[in-house]
């Protein structure tokens, strides 16, 4: 097996993850929740789609945005590439092993066979590095994995290339260049921004506080929609996988965004930053409330109206919380 | 949250959190899965519960294996659709065993290729007791023939 010299280490999430480890290997110092905060990461959205089996919601930005605003925000170049045709896709793939480059790919998570089965459900918007390889083998480091793992280059082959919703096309990424003199504080403020923004003001009735409200209200109305109880009690119980296991770092993405206020209250030399961080920390604690009832009545199948309802004010109670969170760090960076 | 109110001692689904350490920094620490821990009997449960009644509704004629696959993998209608190369509408035809026979075989192929499961398990059902006892394994072997696989049934690795 042919292994780039690369340290391999768990992350809270895949895409924050892998872009971490590249600039660290690169030689950039910065942390996940660094690269989270940067790139305008926290977010909130209910959706309900025919892509998704049941209406769902999201608490990060957009799948690819941690990559395109960090490179925005630090002027970090990325080498990306998509490919119509899978041969050519594994040829790029092998070549830039060959020439020891680790090298971040998109993928269907299905496919990550080391996974626990129970974890693994079809989402095109994985992201692993791969580190090494041999003629029928890729040595992967997945943010999500305690351990390198090697993954059949067929099955690697199935999981670039699965069609669907927001497929890869073979989508691989590096960073190309670093630039030597970053203005981590103009980042900063500039990410803060941003981020308030997207919570407060974009004008989509499904994001952003607007989304919680959405996901408070209809959430209720979530058993005229699910088959029969189990599969209620299988939706109630995902809220919780969705905010704690599916890569976020506890509390859906609140206590990395916690962590990175902090980090940013050194550089920016603002202990109203702390304050701010703290108060994060705080509506996370919260949120995570939210996962443990939802585990609990989903257990129970103690779903009932009045039930289904607490849960609701418990939604909406974090909306106001956040509403007033990020329009005070909003005044606290203008 | 404190880092010693977060420990979960779940080895199979280790995760990282972020957490208040005890000199009030903020940073990662490795924990088990707390939803794993507790309700994993649950989800499997409720999976198992699932799989066999809708076993049943395939028995019965009452679903096509499309449906079967579909509601088993958690697929969304129109993420499915899109990798097996058909509209929405034709998807919802497809779940119902009366179209899934008229069924072109390269679309279905495509299906097979979506559920990552050999053209033959949309016709059978394979039960083996002992399977779970480690006692031996079965494998689909793929040909050079993309309609065609070889079924081996062998004895597990010790």
């Amino acid at each position: 097996m042919k292994e780039i010299d690369f340290k391999h280490k768990m992350a809270a999430h895949c895409e924050t993850g892998t872009v971490t480890s590249l600039l660290n290997h690169k030689g950039l110092d910065i942390t996940e929740p660094m690269v989270f905060g940067l790139s305008s990461g926290i977010f909130f959205g209910y959706f309900e789609s025919s892509n998704f089996p049941f209406p769902t919601f999201i608490v990060r930005n957009k799948p690819g945005s941690i990559r395109t605003n960090i490179s925005k925000r630090l002027g970090v170049k990325f080498y990306t590439k998509k490919f119509r045709s899978d041969k050519e896709g594994e040829g790029t793939l092998n070549e830039l092993i060959l020439k020891d480059i680790p090298t971040a790919v998109q993928v269907d998570f299905y496919y990550m066979d080391y996974m626990p089965d129970y974890q693994r459900v079809h989402i095109n918007v994985h992201f692993v590095n791969i580190i090494g390889m041999n003629d029928s083998s890729y040595l992967i480091s997945d943010s999500y994995f305690p351990k390198k793992s090697e993954l059949k280059k067929t099955t690697m082959q199935k999981a670039r290339f699965a069609g669907g919703y927001m497929e890869p096309k073979g989508f691989l990424f590096y960073p190309e260049y670093i630039p030597e003199e970053i203005d981590f504080e103009k980042a900063i403020i500039k990410a803060i921004k941003k981020n308030a923004f997207y919570m407060l003001k974009l004008p989509v009735p499904f994001v952003g506080i607007k989304g919680m409200r959405k996901f408070a209200r209809k959430v209720t109305d979530w058993p005229n929609i699910a088959r029969d109880v189990d599969h209620l009690s299988h939706e109630i119980m995902r809220i919780n996988i969705l905010l704690e296991d599916q890569g976020t770092g506890g509390a859906g993405f609140r206590y990395l965004y916690a962590t990175f206020l902090q980090q940013a209250a050194d550089i920016v030399k603002d202990d109203g930053l702390k304050d701010m961080s703290k108060r994060m920390m705080e509506i996370g604690d919260n949120w995570r409330n939210i996962s443990y009832f939802a585990a609990k009545i989903g257990k129970n199948r103690d779903l009932g109206p009045e039930r289904l309802k607490e849960l609701s004010e418990m939604i909406n109670a974090r909306a106001d919380e956040e509403y007033k969170f990020f329009n005070d760090l909003n005044k606290l960076v203008k | 949250m404190k880092e010693k109110d977060l420990y979960v001692d779940f080895k199979p689904q280790q995760l990282i959190y972020y957490v208040e350490k005890d000199d009030a920094s903020y940073g990662p620490v490795v924990s088990g899965s707390y939803l794993s821990k507790h309700y994993l009997d649950d989800f499997i449960g409720k999976r198992n519960k699932q799989e066999l009644a809708l076993r049943e509704q395939l028995k019965k004629g009452e679903i096509s294996p499309i449906y079967y696959y579909l509601v088993m993998q958690e697929y969304g209608e129109k993420d499915l659709a899109s990798r097996a190369g058909v509209s929405v509408r034709k998807l919802k035809q497809h779940c119902k065993m009366e179209n899934f026979v008229k069924m072109p075989l390269k679309v279905l192929k495509k299906y097979a290729e979506a559920f990552d499961i050999p053209l033959v398990n949309f016709f059978h059902l394979l039960i083996a007791k002992q399977e779970s006892t480690g006692k031996f394994s079965i494998q689909h072997l793929e040909t050079d023939n993309p309609y065609f696989v070889v079924t081996k049934i062998d004895e597990a690795k010790k």
